[in-house]
């Protein structure tokens, strides 16, 4: 379990860049949290791809009854309709407010990318204080390729047009974190 | 295109005119001083200097093992599937990447930033080929859009208002765009989304190669390096051979420090570590066609060269453009051809040939700002004055003052004596106040923001016999170190020192011998007289007969102390004298701060408010930050702290008379900074500083007194 300084650490980090943080005891939650983000905001669909098949049911129901699509395999076909993306972190990086994903899987990319809202689901467990921290987990992920690691610090930004900041200027326009206990 | 200033006549027209452009001022200014209030903040509690040495140590280990990273990356990443390529020249790699375009039946392109192919102008090449090429990074599509070349590294259109890329966009879309930044920003994200999905070839650059994994690290905030790398089925990724480092380790700490200095962000949006063929739905078999090209372009050669090799450590944060006050007043079009800020001086020369270097390379202050910034630790004034010295050689006329110097300076009889004439024949223009009632006939008009002082009437070296004084139990044996300044036209600085000595119980002793340090013909790329005075001081100031060896001038002192070992390393015997040398080097402040340990009981007390000018070779040369300051204190008098102390106060030695009116605007800028401080008296502790400072003062008819510390500190004696 993550010690209490390092919880603090990525919350305030994260928020530094303008994520949104929130606690969740499980993944119901997190689910429920993803599905009111997206009516909130006036979405009509849902990408969550890397999630194991026993949590598709009740997302499924959540959607259905929520109204929202739930975009199945091949985003790529959704490109320009995915609202919102929700997907599981492999890791957290305090210090800097980071989020780790083996985005080798093509669809996590886009649901990670293309989608307008990303709302990343964090197991505490997973979280260390540095990046040289993960530097043996990541080497290890390297030498089995093909592999695409990405960090994610907070949403899209451009800072291009007069250095004034913008969010979303290709990705997701917000990136929002649920810290899981587990 | 670009199209940088071959002559330096056409370069001053064109910095003239960006000195006019009102809006590029501001961008520019306030740039520079949110990066430096921000550099500040986020630095604070790190150890920099530690993770510098430590990348330092990481690129320099690296670079002679070029050959051998990159056959184990490409044994790597071939085994993972993909196609590594090595190009020598810019032109290869670019037929490398069209050759694939080809083949694959590619017609639309996009482009994720990369330094290394504005390098090899990929973007032209790929366009006359037939490609249509789309940049997607906010700042590069719109300077493609206006046809263009980046003006930083990290921001390309920083040079660029928001109407005038409202006018940019207009014209694109074919609809009006209002000025309002977020709107524009939406315009982008909705015409390069469709580029990312129609494009059947994506080309990305890469911070890092990692031989080890044969893993590429790509860093963006905007994310559209990871749809480049991700939308088409084909990626190619277009890298430096320098970008080449051992392991992930390496790139990680590299990574701790490149956004902190590059945006002064904690880390990027996105950093992307891509090995092997990743999954792609519409690539063949559901895979990636990716190909790596590195690019040599000199760089291996430039690897294995002892003075420059040095520069191949950048890691492209683009921090020594974000701290060069002359990058702050000109912007990047007028300070680099493709790469920009003091490293673009250097590399221009090496992958954009001398034509471009051989007038933006001249345009240097030696201002160490650069220096102090550079997270790899790369000595850029020092490579910038050696590129300088490369230029020169290849011309086939030497300017003037070059041959004079040449000529004048390794004669110390001869350059004496020249200097003793010109006090004489200036006698009749000179003011009350020293200085010069007129400019002699060859200076311009462009010279005139500043009063010239006169050459003293009784050089410090004739006054010395008067001077002298005998020690009978002396607690230290001192050297001073005069320099030209203080012996030929500030001699009252010595003077006053003297004054002070009095009572302390130091023998002082003046070795004639002595000359110039040799900084004049450094800063004119002329390394064999620079060479030549060194060895005629050393001869003269034996350290063996001294506890410390004195200096008035910051500029002589961190001259002594930064190109001496480099000019004579390899002088048999040489190197050992001048490290002991440097050991007995001390500035005024501290030795009367930190030896001496002066008490306030020596002075009045009097209160006078004081400004004070951290000279550059001072604060950064000889890294004396504190002890002027408490001499102040110690000495009684008020001192009140100014914007930007330690910013160049644009005097630079032989830069000023090369480029005075750039000159004559960091003049006006510091001097407004003391102006807004309301002190009476202004103190800095380098004669040349007093030079440039006491002269703009007198021009703008300023009330504030502008006095080396010596002398200010001298008066304060009870």
């Amino acid at each position: 379990m993550a010690s209490k300084k390092l919880v603090t650490t990525m919350k305030e980090k994260a928020a530094a860049v303008q994520v949104i943080v929130s606690e969740v005891q499980n993944l119901e939650e997190a689910m429920a949290y993803a599905i009111d983000v997206t009516r909130n905001q006036g979405g009509a669909s849902l990408a969550a791809p890397g999630w194991d098949e026993a949590s598709r049911p009740a997302l499924q129901a959540g959607c259905a009854q929520a109204g929202l699509a739930l975009l199945g395999e091949n985003l790529r076909e959704h490109a320009g309709a995915i609202h919102t993306g929700l997907t599981r972190a492999d890791w957290g990086i305090a210090d800097t407010g980071t989020l780790v994903l083996d985005a080798s899987s093509e669809d996590l990319r886009l649901a990670t990318m293309l989608s307008e809202t990303h709302i990343a689901v964090l197991p505490l467990s997973r979280l260390r204080a540095t990046s040289m921290d993960l530097e043996p987990e990541l080497n290890r992920l390297a030498l089995a390729p093909p592999r695409y690691l990405s960090f994610i610090t907070g949403a899209s930004r451009t800072a291009d047009i007069e250095r004034v900041l913008t969010l979303g200027v290709h990705g997701p326009l917000e990136l929002h974190l649920l810290l899981l206990k587990d | 295109m670009i199209n940088t200033a071959q002559d330096l006549k056409e370069y001053k027209k064109r910095l003239k005119k960006a000195l006019d452009n009102k809006f590029l001022r501001t961008a520019m200014g306030s740039f520079a001083t949110a990066y430096k209030e921000a550099q500040g903040r986020l630095l604070a509690g790190m150890d920099v200097p530690a993770l510098t040495r430590e990348i330092a140590a990481g690129k320099d280990a690296a670079l002679p093992r070029l050959e051998e990273l990159y056959e184990a990356f490409k044994a790597r990443a071939e085994a993972a599937g993909v196609k590594v390529h090595l190009a020598q020249t810019a032109l290869e790699a670019n037929e490398i990447i069209a050759g694939i375009a080809r083949d694959r039946g590619v017609r639309k392109i996009v482009k994720s930033k990369s330094m290394t192919a504005e390098e090899t102008f990929l973007n032209n090449h790929l366009e006359n080929e037939g490609f249509e090429v789309v940049e997607t990074d906010l700042g590069e599509w719109i300077i493609q859009l206006r046809h263009e070349g980046p003006s930083h590294m990290v921001l390309p259109a920083i040079h660029l208002s928001r109407q005038e890329v409202a006018d940019l966009f207009s014209k694109m879309t074919g609809e009006p765009q209002e000025p309002d930044i977020g709107q524009l920003v939406k315009v982008a994200r909705r015409e390069l989304r469709k580029a990312f999905l129609e494009a059947d070839m994506g080309i990305s650059g890469a911070n890092f190669a990692i031989a080890e994994t044969g893993t590429l690290g790509i860093i963006s905030n905007e994310g559209n390096a990871r749809l480049t790398t991700t939308l088409p089925r084909v990626h190619v990724a277009l890298v430096g051979l320098d970008k080449l480092i051992p392991d992930l380790a390496t790139a990680l700490r590299i990574l701790k420090i490149l956004p902190l200095k590059a945006t002064g962000q904690v880390i990027t949006s996105y950093v992307s570590w891509i090995t092997g063929a990743n999954e792609c739905a519409p690539g063949p078999g559901g895979k990636k066609e990716m190909h790596v090209v590195f690019l040599d372009n000199g760089r291996l050669a430039l690897a294995q060269d002892k003075v420059f090799s040095e520069a191949l450590r950048c890691v492209r944060c683009g921090s020594c453009a974000n701290v060069c006050p002359i990058y702050g007043l000109v912007g990047g079009h007028n300070y680099g051809h493709v790469y920009i800020g003091a490293i673009g001086l250097i590399l221009t020369y090496f992958y954009h040939g001398r034509k471009n270097a051989r007038a933006i390379v001249a345009n240097c202050l030696n201002c160490q700002a650069c220096k102090a910034v550079c997270p790899a630790g790369i000595d850029l004034p020092h490579l910038i004055k050696e590129t300088y010295c490369q230029v020169l050689q290849g011309e086939e006329k030497q300017p003037l003052k070059n041959r004079l110097l040449r000529r004048v300076l390794k004669d110390r009889r001869l350059f004496h004596f020249l200097l003793r004439r010109a006090s004489l024949v200036q006698k009749p223009l000179a003011t009350q106040e020293g200085f010069l009632r007129h400019l002699p006939f060859f200076f311009g008009k462009e010279h005139e923001f500043r009063s010239l002082p006169v050459i003293a009437r009784i050089p410090f070296r004739d006054l010395w016999p008067r001077l002298y004084q005998q020690v009978a139990k002396p607690r230290y044996r001192v050297a001073l170190f005069g320099g030209c300044l203080v012996d030929f036209v500030y001699p009252e600085q010595g003077v006053a020192l003297m004054k002070l000595m009095k009572d302390q119980k130091v023998q002082v002793e003046y070795p004639l011998g002595q000359t110039c340090c040799g900084l004049p013909a450094k800063m004119m790329g002329e390394k064999e007289v620079a060479r030549e005075v060194a060895l005629q001081n050393l001869a003269a100031l034996d350290p063996a007969d001294y506890d410390y060896i004195l200096t008035l001038c910051a500029s002589c002192g961190s001259h002594l102390k930064e190109a001496y070992p480099k000019l004579l390393a390899e002088t048999p015997g040489a190197a050992v004298k001048v490290q002991q040398l440097l050991d007995k080097l001390m500035d005024f402040s501290s030795f009367f701060t930190r030896v001496l340990k002066v008490k306030p009981e020596m002075f009045k007390g009097s209160k006078k408010k004081v400004a004070y000018h951290s000279p550059c070779h001072l604060c950064r040369g000889l890294g004396v930050v504190q002890e002027p300051r408490e001499l102040l204190a110690t000495a009684g008098l008020e001192y009140l702290p100014a914007r930007d102390e330690d910013t160049c106060c644009g005097m630079g030695g032989s830069f000023s008379a090369e480029f005075p009116e750039l000159s004559a605007e960091l003049l006006k800028k510091k001097l407004d900074a003391v102006a807004e401080t309301g002190a009476d008296l202004l103190v800095t502790d380098c004669p040349g500083c007093v030079l440039q400072l006491r002269g703009g003062m007198d021009k703008r008819g300023g009330k504030v007194k502008v006095k080396h510390i010596a002398e200010a500190v001298a008066e304060e004696t009870n």
